[in-house]
């Protein structure tokens, strides 16, 4: 079969699109082809921006045809998840009672993409306010993984995931709270991306929870992360928390490998947690080996303060309901059933419960802090099972076991990158999971890279035959 | 044990001002109970003079 624009991962649209081998509205035409015979049963999208799309690949060619390429993502189709304001256009973060509204002005990644020449195709699905659960029916379905359509790509970045995955856009933009991008990337075969905190803008994103929210890349390879954080990324006067942002350059040292490079293994809270799944427990241990082979050194590592982080995680919730305890009070049928007992869950944390997980995020601050002393970077499996079907998912409970492979480290804000590190026998991906210091986004991408590099895990594509109902 | 967990509950939904329909009175109860165990663990930390608030 004939490899088309839709096969390729972000950096190989690029390079397609700067030979001139195609155009941008041909690349765009592609991908809403794509979209047309395939998001019916995938719901990736929750709006397609068909019209626009087009009239921006058709300014992007224009200007090619001038003989100006802003950079990596001139042309580029790719899409962000529908809590991420594009002027005009509506933006539901998955909930009912968004149905209707339509954001006034671009969020500072929005600005950034467009002053990039990107093109964004649509608005993402996405579990309902970035906390509800899967779902397949309704006004605002989460997709479909494209891996296994019986089974949910996790989330809440579930569209910028499948749509990823399924070559229904070049890559795109999740936001990740507690492992939003991550999850669903590890469950997709793609590489998630969580920035330092600080490193990128949110404003003209719709929140979950101010203290832990990020907003990053979802790509089928490490280099289109690379490309999108260094055009996301930077400070933002509407985003105090950006003020002390230190942009790196991405993509120079991204060849770099593994070589030198001290990596500590949480093994005992991660490896040798009793519910991680056999295989990727087995992935993630012959992914080290690989690296080790490449000339990293590891060596296991521990912060006892991880056995508290999903209790200092759960207080953060109280922002989460602060941002919708008027809706909640009036118009509480706007939420799923599955929603509102979780939002209520923050209004019985006390001002002291959110002050003691502050004090005890301070002390794992700490311990990370002293073990980057002796490491470069930490790493350990990126999920804790593969994609579970729709009915298997957690349904109850405040936040699920899963939660600890990723939630810790948005209490610390580092950068965190998953990568996908091999396939179950039943051909479901997985992942491995690399963390930084802050703003060394730079050395996460590079060893993801490099291991990168060495399989061929994110050159597998799924197969649109088995995308039907 | 089960009747104070239920007055304790009940307390700390009038405290924070909660008006519930009874399905999710029931649903956050539920949740409020499985999660009990990780906010004693929470508030049984007691962290040290120098360990504080994150900034």
């Amino acid at each position: 079969m004939a490899m088309t624009i839709a096969d390729l991962d972000l950096h190989g649209v690029s390079d397609a699109l700067a030979r001139r081998d195609v155009t941008s509205v041909q690349a765009t035409e592609e991908y809403l082809g794509r979209i047309e015979r395939h998001d019916s049963v995938l719901r990736a999208y929750i709006t397609v921006m068909a019209d626009h799309a087009l009239a921006r690949a058709k300014a992007a060619d224009a200007e090619a045809e001038r003989g100006r390429r802003r950079g990596p993502l001139h042309g580029v189709p790719i899409a962000v998840k529908d809590l991420i304001a594009v002027a005009g256009v509506r933006m539901t973060s998955g909930s009912q009672l968004f149905a209707d509204h339509v954001a006034t002005r671009d969020a500072f990644v929005t600005r950034r993409l467009y002053d990039a020449g990107a093109v964004i195709l649509g608005k993402l699905a996405m579990h309902e306010w970035a906390f509800g659960r899967p779902a397949t029916e309704g006004s605002f379905p989460t997709g479909r993984n494209p891996w296994d359509v019986r089974r949910a790509p996790a989330g809440s970045s579930s569209g910028s995931a499948v749509a990823a995955a399924a070559g229904l856009c070049a890559g795109a933009l999740g936001s990740d709270t507690g492992g939003s991008i991550r999850g669903p990337a590890s469950m997709t075969g793609l590489v998630g991306h969580k920035p330092t905190y600080g490193l990128v803008s949110r404003s003209g994103v719709l929140a979950m929870c101010w203290s832990l929210d990020h907003v990053g890349p979802m790509t089928r390879g490490v280099w289109d992360s690379a490309a999108l954080l260094q055009t996301i990324a930077g400070a933002d006067p509407d985003d105090t928390t950006t003020r002390s942002a230190k942009v790196q350059d991405y993509l120079s040292g991204l060849e770099t490998g593994a070589r030198g490079l001290r990596l500590g293994v949480l093994r005992r809270f991660y490896v040798e947690y009793p519910q991680l799944d056999d295989e990727v427990r087995a992935a993630a241990l012959q992914a080290f080996d690989v690296l080790a082979s490449e000339g990293a050194t590891l060596g296991d590592v521990d912060a006892p303060s991880l056995d508290l982080s999903m209790a200092a995680w759960a207080p953060f919730l109280a922002e989460t309901y602060e941002y919708h305890a008027q809706n909640l009070r009036t118009r509480p049928e706007g939420y799923r059933e599955s929603l509102r007992p979780r939002l209520y869950m923050g209004a019985l944390f006390s001002g002291a419960d959110y002050l003691r997980a502050q004090r005890l995020r301070e002390r794992f601050r700490r311990e990370v802090a002293a073990l980057f002393d002796r490491v470069d970077l930490l790493v350990f499996p990126g999920q804790m099972t593969p994609a579970v079907r729709f009915e298997d998912f957690p349904m109850t409970g405040l936040a699920p076991a899963s939660l600890r492979f990723t939630a810790p480290w948005n209490l610390l804000g580092l950068p965190a990158v998953t990568v996908p590190c091999g396939f179950t026998r039943g051909g479901l991906p997985v992942s491995i999971q690399i963390v930084g210091r802050p703003f060394d986004d730079a050395a996460v991408l590079r060893l993801a890279r490099a291991y990168e590099r060495l399989t061929d895990w994110h050159a597998r594509r799924p197969d649109p035959a088995g995308w039907r109902l | 044990m089960t009747d104070d967990r239920r007055a304790q509950f009940e307390a700390e939904c009038r405290a924070a001002g909660l008006t519930l329909s009874a399905r999710d009175r029931e649903l956050l109860y539920d949740m409020w109970v499985d999660w009990l165990p990780q906010r004693d663990r929470l508030r049984a930390e007691v962290p040290t003079p120098e360990e504080e608030p994150w900034r």
